[in-house]
């Protein structure tokens, strides 16, 4: 059976590498983009995609991309990449990336440069963050009628707060939420996670939570989880959470210890001549305030300009005003945590190693 | 008492002590906000911090072991190349030299050596050292307020008022706890509590606060959660601990003055000894890597239930002790008392541990980590006041500060009978300033007889004339006593007028009052004062101590004048108002 899976799998890669080669063939310009699928692609594609096609000319074909670098070694290496800061730093490191000239962005409409327009640290070495995004933990309301869960602690109270709780596969979040519910606070949470000691604290604080949990890698699975009963809480992005609640799901983000995060536009190595132009193209129309604070009105991500908060308006269907949505809103900053990136990059092996002893021994 | 007629003077005095602590606490913060920067910056690039060890973990391990052994190592080469070569007082400088020069009023040692010692205590601390950054702030902050008393503006007790407020400022910034701030600059520091001091020192303290709080946003040192105290009987257990905590402080003091007596015993040139030191301790350091630098870290784990074994918690607060002794007997730069701080913690929570083991309910494991961490603190600083409230101002929370009072003043009755008041007041009495029985005595022994009204022309006569001579030589000079010298000048006794009137045909020699009290060039007042308790006469021979030959001589009133006139001067500088 799993074979038969294999060779099914296999047949269908190899019929997407022809179909993008007949793409090629026809000569129509065209850039791929690794983002992240789901509505988040959607808000992308209605927003920024599509525009730069109309004004360009090229077209824009997207990858599926769940993170990590893996995405660097595919067979065919998208253009551009949607990556969380911690693995641009990486990747930058390893010479993976090109490096990233801020100069090309474009200005602010009031002619700000984007040296002062851009939020401290968005410009990085190997390209630009353009938006926030928050890892946090959202409940089933259905499944706590009575109290519901408010501090991180209650995440991992199976007592108080019993059923089964989904959270991505990946030796992150959860790592810093498990420091925090033992009371350590948020500017020493990476200081201890540094130790040896602290690291199997919060492998200790995950063990509580063994044979409950149910992974996910595909950003859109927890709200799904959440909606189908499976798990009464989930570690998400709160722009597909807030996507599921607008369809009905419900669900209630819990903003204690959100993990605050950016997502990076960076261009491969791999992308060379006349794609790389379109590459760079694409990044300098993508980082328009303009379509930032669009993006936002249609998923809860905070752009990383300035420019851009004074243009967010209202949700285009819903007619909810997003900025009260974002993560960088000021009542959800109040015990937020600043993902540290070059730490986070810095120490993947490392995690990973940890992540997977702790998964081996409850094999 | 007079100034209260002359408003003018007041209102002088008023605006320069005022004007002088807020810039004091403005520069002071500023400085010590700068030495914990640059420490932990040191702390990053150089591998101290976990933070940026586990970044090269597994990368390059063999950097980790590299750094671990090279960099204290190193940086005790430097430290001790620096006290020997460049700083005039060889050594580093900390609390007891800002104590001694408050107490017996006498400048610091020269900027040039505070200087030097503090970017000693900057490396130490950067290359991870087990040494204190405290000291060597209290220490920073008296150098600025000296420096700023040496203008002449005609204001009494400007120097020790100064000097407190700089000291109270960088307790202030360094821990965001102006009232410890305050209290420390007049608990350890000044020793009294004069309206004179206390005003500026709170105007420093509080501006120090300010820039650190609002100004920097630093964050809080500390915070702790805890709900309350939930069984009485636990009160008692504070108390036990905080005899126990009074034991290991005894302990850890006395390595400590201990440990230059082993460093001097190993023969290493001082100027190699921190760096010896840090060799060692980067061997420790490599199987327990808690030992390296102030420790945040390990603070903050010992308020969690479960982040050490029992057998760990025992084994760091043994190796802390043993590395801080050597660290600073072999010569690093820096303080006693965020080890202190460590080693109290983990006792504490070590403590909690075998309460736990034996089933005894009680309030969690925050409580006693605190309470052990003050209660072993205390004692070694001298200041009960001060530790109580920055539990208090650090954690913010009622019911822990009462708790951790409780272990902290059984520490101290426990350490002041075994051991004395304080580290500091232990190494200053060794240096001859014993503040024990208050200032006055440590003041009095400081305040030399030869400093005094001294009387260059005695009667002098030589021992072979005869007393009838001598009464003729007396009675020419209208006075009551003649010293006698001998050939060579030396010293030889005292003759009193009403002998020579019983013996007139014999040699002075033989008519010498031998048990006449005699003083020399070190002798101090509160000596003085003690050899004079059944004295009976006018003058007293100051002899020079090394040669025998005689300086001159001192009245007893005089004597008395200085003591009573330096009691006096302190009890005025303790009611001083403005």
């Amino acid at each position: 059976m799993k074979q038969f899976k294999f060779i099914v799998g296999a047949l269908g890669v190899w019929l997407l590498c022809c179909t993008a080669m007949a793409e090629t063939v026809t000569e129509t310009p065209t850039l791929t983009v690794a983002t992240w699928g789901g509505a988040y692609e959607t808000a992308q594609r209605e927003v920024m995609f599509d525009a730069f096609s109309a004004e360009t000319g090229v077209e824009i074909r997207t990858v599926a991309y769940n993170g990590g670098m893996d995405v660097l070694q595919r067979e065919s290496v998208p253009d551009v990449v949607d990556m969380l800061e911690a693995d641009a730093h990486l990747g930058c490191g390893t010479g993976a990336l090109h490096p990233f000239d801020a100069t090309t962005l474009l200005d602010a409409s009031d002619g700000t440069a984007p040296q002062q327009d851009f939020l401290p640290g968005a410009l990085l070495k190997c390209g630009v963050a353009h938006l926030s995004f928050s890892t946090l933990v959202a409940f089933d309301e259905r499944a706590f009628p009575g109290e519901k869960p408010r501090h991180i602690a209650d995440f991992f109270d199976t007592t108080r707060f019993p059923g089964k709780r989904a959270l991505r596969k990946e030796p992150s979040a959860i790592l810093e939420w498990a420091l925090l519910a033992e009371g350590v606070p948020r500017s020493q949470v990476y200081n201890l996670l540094s130790t040896d000691r602290g690291m199997r604290l919060a492998l200790r604080r995950l063990d509580t939570l063994r044979g409950q949990i149910v992974w996910w890698s595909d950003p859109d699975k927890p709200a799904e989880l959440l909606a189908d009963g499976t798990v009464v809480m989930a570690s998400g992005y709160n722009g597909r959470f807030f996507n599921a609640q607008l369809n009905g799901t419900p669900l209630v983000m819990m903003w204690d210890a959100q993990i605050v995060d950016r997502d990076v536009w960076v261009i491969p190595r791999q992308t060379t001549g006349q794609q790389l132009d379109y590459a760079k193209q694409f990044v300098r129309f993508a980082t328009r305030a303009d379509l930032l604070a669009e993006l936002a009105e249609r998923i809860p991500y905070g752009p990383t300009r300035r420019s851009a908060f004074e243009r967010i308006g209202l949700h285009p269907n819903a007619g909810i005003p997003m900025a009260d949505h974002l993560p960088t809103a000021a009542y959800h900053l109040r015990s937020a945590l600043f993902r540290d990136t070059h730490w986070y990059a810095r120490t993947a092996k490392l995690r990973q190693q940890r992540f997977a002893e702790w998964l081996a021994q409850g094999e | 008492m007079q100034t209260r007629n002359i408003p003018y003077i007041v209102a002088y005095r008023f605006i320069v002590l005022f004007v002088m602590a807020t810039a004091l606490g403005v520069v002071v913060s500023l400085t010590a906000i700068a030495f914990i920067e640059c420490v932990s910056w040191l702390n990053n690039i150089l591998l101290i911090a976990p933070h940026a060890r586990v970044q090269v973990l597994v990368q390059q391990p063999w950097l980790l072991i590299a750094a671990t052994l090279l960099v204290p190592t190193l940086g005790g080469l430097l430290v001790g190349l620096m006290l020997q070569k460049i700083s005039p007082s060889k050594r580093p400088l900390g609390p007891p030299d800002a104590v001694w020069a408050v107490q017996l009023r006498q400048p610091l040692p020269s900027f040039r050596a505070g200087v030097v010692s503090t970017v000693a205590a900057i490396v130490s601390l950067g290359c991870g050292a087990s040494v204190g950054q405290y000291g060597p702030m209290v220490y920073l902050g008296s150098m600025a307020g000296n420096q700023l008393a040496r203008l002449k503006l005609q204001i009494p007790n400007l120097a020790s008022v100064a000097m407190a407020c700089g000291v109270a400022a960088a307790i202030a910034t360094a821990f965001n706890a102006p009232i410890a701030g305050l209290i420390f600059a007049h608990e350890v520091i000044l020793r009294h509590y004069s309206l004179q001091a206390f005003a500026p020192t709170t105007v420093a303290s509080v501006t120090g606060y300010f820039m650190a709080n609002v100004v920097f946003e630093r964050p809080p040192l500390f915070l702790v959660e805890f709900a309350g105290v939930t069984h009485g009987y636990e009160f008692m257990l504070f108390a036990l601990m905080g005899v126990i905590c009074g034991f290991l402080a005894v302990g850890f003091m006395k390595l400590i003055l201990r440990a230059p007596k082993v460093a001097q015993a190993t023969g290493l040139p001082p100027m190699f000894r921190p760096a010896a030191a840090g060799f060692v301790l980067g061997l420790v350091a490599l199987g327990l890597p808690d030992v390296l630098g102030i420790g945040q870290e390990v603070l903050r784990f010992a308020t969690i239930e479960g982040a050490f074994a029992h057998w760990e918690l025992a084994l760091l607060v043994v190796a802390k002790i043993l590395v801080t002794a050597m660290c600073v007997g072999f010569g690093f730069a820096g303080g006693v008392f965020s080890p202190s701080l460590l080693i109290g913690i983990l006792f504490g929570a070590l403590f909690w541990m075998v309460l736990n083991f034996f089933g005894v309910p009680n309030s969690g494991i925050a409580v006693y980590a605190i309470c052990g961490m003050m209660a072993l603190t205390s004692p070694v600083i001298g200041a009960p006041l001060t530790t109580i409230l920055i539990v208090f101002e650090l954690t913010r929370n009622y019911d822990l500060t009462i708790a951790a009072m409780v272990g902290v003043v059984f520490a101290n009755l426990l350490t002041y009978r075994l051991f004395g008041r304080s580290l500091f007041d232990v190494q200053l009495a060794s240096r001859g300033l014993n503040l024990s029985l208050g200032r006055d005595r440590g003041l009095l022994e400081n305040a030399k007889v030869i400093d005094q009204k001294i009387d260059k022309s005695p009667v002098i006569l030589g021992p072979e004339q005869d007393a009838s001579a001598a009464q003729q030589a007396l009675v020419a000079a209208g006075r009551a006593e003649a010293i006698i010298i001998d050939e060579k000048g030396l010293y030889q006794g005292v003759v009193r007028l009403q002998d020579t009137q019983e013996y007139s045909d014999t040699a002075v020699m033989h008519i010498c009052d031998k048990a006449w009290p005699s003083f020399t060039e070190n002798t101090s007042i509160w000596q003085a004062m003690l050899d004079l308790e059944d004295f009976v006469g006018e003058a007293i021979p100051v002899v020079q101590s090394t040669t025998g030959e005689l300086i001159g001589t001192v009245t007893e009133a005089s004597l008395i004048n200085a003591y009573l006139s330096a009691v006096h001067d302190l009890r005025r500088e303790e009611n001083e108002a403005v």
